[in-house]
């Protein structure tokens, strides 16, 4: 044997299993794509299996883009969902690690703490929010506006305050299971879930600031927020990139969270309406399937560039 | 400089105090399920017994009985476990020959299988179901969630193992090569006691991966290898009449993986940036 294949052998499971898994269902997903397929078509039977000869073109690409109702809705609320949990996570995140990264007492129980939230399991996240925490009756939701409510009619019996108090109105607890609120609970519970995440790598790309270069601008009188602006921000750029990248490629697919707090009624993702594609228009699914993995690609793209860069060092 | 310590005397304090009461905010949901688990179903929804109210573990006793947890827990370990370790057979060897002997094509070929890290799982879900159950028959068995947990995570593996192998000196690898040392010897002998620490915490966190996954161990099971998230998914809405047993069982899907997960937060960084943040 020669002394290069031994290597190229001991990759080749990895490869050969990465390979299938990859290549195998997705050009499943793009032949589908192009053909009628139809799982419960009573009225023409031969749609309900795959043959090349109900090729279609790109009429499931059209039906999904101009004539599906929900996919522009999906994509839409696809992106607001990623978007405002990129915001909350990474602007919650900088703050944390800032305050974190500091010598304080019980430092190490904080940390614990505040990372504690990313290991639970997406199904409990939801559950647990959406059940316990959020609903508007038996949640901690429902029972803190009941609390503030009776503190306010307690005080409208009061004098002089009271006549203002008199004229407040009951607050109504917001309910998470609404058509137009569920997104917000989902955005809720992924940035407590990920905000963890955001902190772990803003404190890791801190730690490796060049102390020496902040001490320098110490000396040379430079304020707390000029040192901030000037030396911490550009540091940051970068973790702040991949954070947002990565946080893109896992969101963009969430599932069980849109699935758990309200069956994606009213707060559809594209996942989820593949997902509902994927009952009985297959031709339909592949289609918008398609879509995503295009936008995920979009992402990946730059992801993969700025790893590739630091890879061999 | 005396007045700069004196100002942020006050300042630290202040800081400090903040720092904790945010960490507490954001561990906050975790305690209200475990305090939750404590108490009966009936009081559990009952504002007047919010915190006061006696402590009972029979949510925990009838876990069981509610759920049938144990069953969806041990297929929650059977697959995670096994997962693991195929992803950490196939991984070890791959990543030793990319870092001990790298080719032209070794950095095309890690950007490559993380790519296939990205691809969103929803866009290949009919594919997958119409494979595993009218093709090949493995629908809902723990072999198939098996191979789907160590394939979604094989890249990441991999990926880690690298940059963990990566800080070992070739000279050490170079040196058994001279003494005739086999392929295999190496790896076992040389290679994996001396990246001990870096096998380990791959193993810990694709093990956490494995147990969280709740794309496909849902949509690829139904009955035989359900796994905890299945559980817990088919009880997303139960009306507030069981917040009691509820938090007792997901109290105990997530509890031991919480607590695996502070033992390896360093390694996180690692392993979900690709090592593109140092």
């Amino acid at each position: 044997m020669s002394k290069r294949s031994l290597p190229r052998l001991l990759q080749t499971p990895a490869v050969i299993m990465l390979l299938l898994w990859m290549l195998v269902p997705l050009s499943m997903t793009l032949y589908f794509s192009f053909i009628r397929y139809v799982l419960n078509s009573t009225r023409r039977p031969e749609w309900t299996t795959p043959a090349l000869s109900n090729w279609r073109g790109f009429g499931n690409y059209e039906y999904v883009l101009f004539n599906a109702k929900d996919f522009w809705f999906a994509v839409q609320n696809s992106l607001f969902i990623v978007g405002s949990i990129l915001v909350l996570t990474v602007v919650l995140g900088l703050a944390l690690a800032m305050l974190v990264n500091r010598s304080f007492p019980g430092r190490g129980i904080v940390r614990v703490l505040l990372i504690s939230p990313f290991f639970v399991m997406p199904a409990v996240n939801a559950v647990l929010w959406i059940n316990m925490i959020l609903d508007p009756v038996l949640g901690l939701n429902g029972i803190a506006v009941d609390g503030l409510n009776n503190i306010i009619a307690g005080l409208k019996d009061f004098p002089v305050i009271g006549s203002f108090f008199a004229m407040w109105p009951d607050i109504v607890p917001m309910s998470f299971r609404a058509t137009q609120t569920s997104a917000y609970a989902v955005i809720i519970m992924v940035t407590w879930q990920w905000t963890p995440f955001a902190v772990l790598i803003f404190m890791t790309s801190l730690q490796s600031e060049d102390e020496s270069q902040k001490e320098a601008a110490i000396l040379d009188g430079a304020n707390a927020w000029s040192r901030f602006r000037n030396l911490t921000v550009p540091h940051l750029g970068r973790p702040i990139a991949i954070v947002v990248m990565i946080q893109s490629i896992f969101h963009l697919s969430l599932y069980a969270e849109i699935e758990i707090v309200s069956r994606g009624n009213g707060n559809k993702n594209l996942p989820y309406l593949i997902g509902e594609f994927s009952s009985n228009n297959i031709g339909a699914a592949s289609a918008a399937g398609i879509f995503a993995v295009i936008v995920a690609n979009i992402v990946a793209l730059f992801l993969l560039r700025m790893v590739g860069k630091n890879m061999m060092d | 400089m005396a007045t700069i310590t004196q100002s942020t005397k006050f300042g630290s304090a202040f800081w400090t105090v903040l720092a904790w009461v945010i960490a507490l905010i954001f561990f906050f949901p975790i305690f209200w399920m475990i305090f939750t688990s404590f108490k009966t179903d009936a009081d559990a929804v009952k504002p007047e017994f919010l915190f006061k109210f006696t402590p009972t573990l029979e949510n925990y006793l009838n876990m069981t009985e509610n759920y049938d947890y144990w069953r969806f827990a041990i297929n929650s370990v059977i697959t995670s476990t096994f997962a693991t370790l195929l992803a950490l057979v196939v991984g070890i060897p791959a990543a030793y020959a990319m870092a001990f002997d790298p080719s032209r094509h070794t950095k095309d070929i890690l950007m490559w299988m993380l790519s296939t890290k990205m691809l969103p799982a929803a866009a290949v879900l009919y594919p997958m179901t119409f494979l595993t159950k009218n093709f090949l028959g493995v629908f809902d068995t723990h072999f198939l969630i098996i191979i789907v947990l160590c394939l979604i995570n094989l890249p990441i593996v991999i990926w880690m193992l690298f940059t963990y192998f990566k800080e070992i000196p070739k000279e050490i690898i170079e040196a058994g090569k001279m003494d005739g040392v086999t392929t295999w010897g190496e790896i076992k002998d040389i290679l994996i006691p001396l990246a001990w620490g870096g096998v380990a915490s791959t193993a810990l966190l694709t093990f956490i991966f494995c147990w969280n996954e709740a794309y496909w161990t849902v949509r690829l099971t139904t009955t035989e290898a359900a796994t905890l998230s299945k559980l817990i998914e088919g009880n997303r809405a139960p009306e507030g009449l069981f917040f009691g047993r509820l938090s007792a069982v997901s109290t105990a899907a997530v509890g031991p993986i919480i607590v695996l997960g502070w033992f390896c937060q360093k390694q996180l960084v690692r392993g979900l940036t690709f090592g593109a943040v140092k």
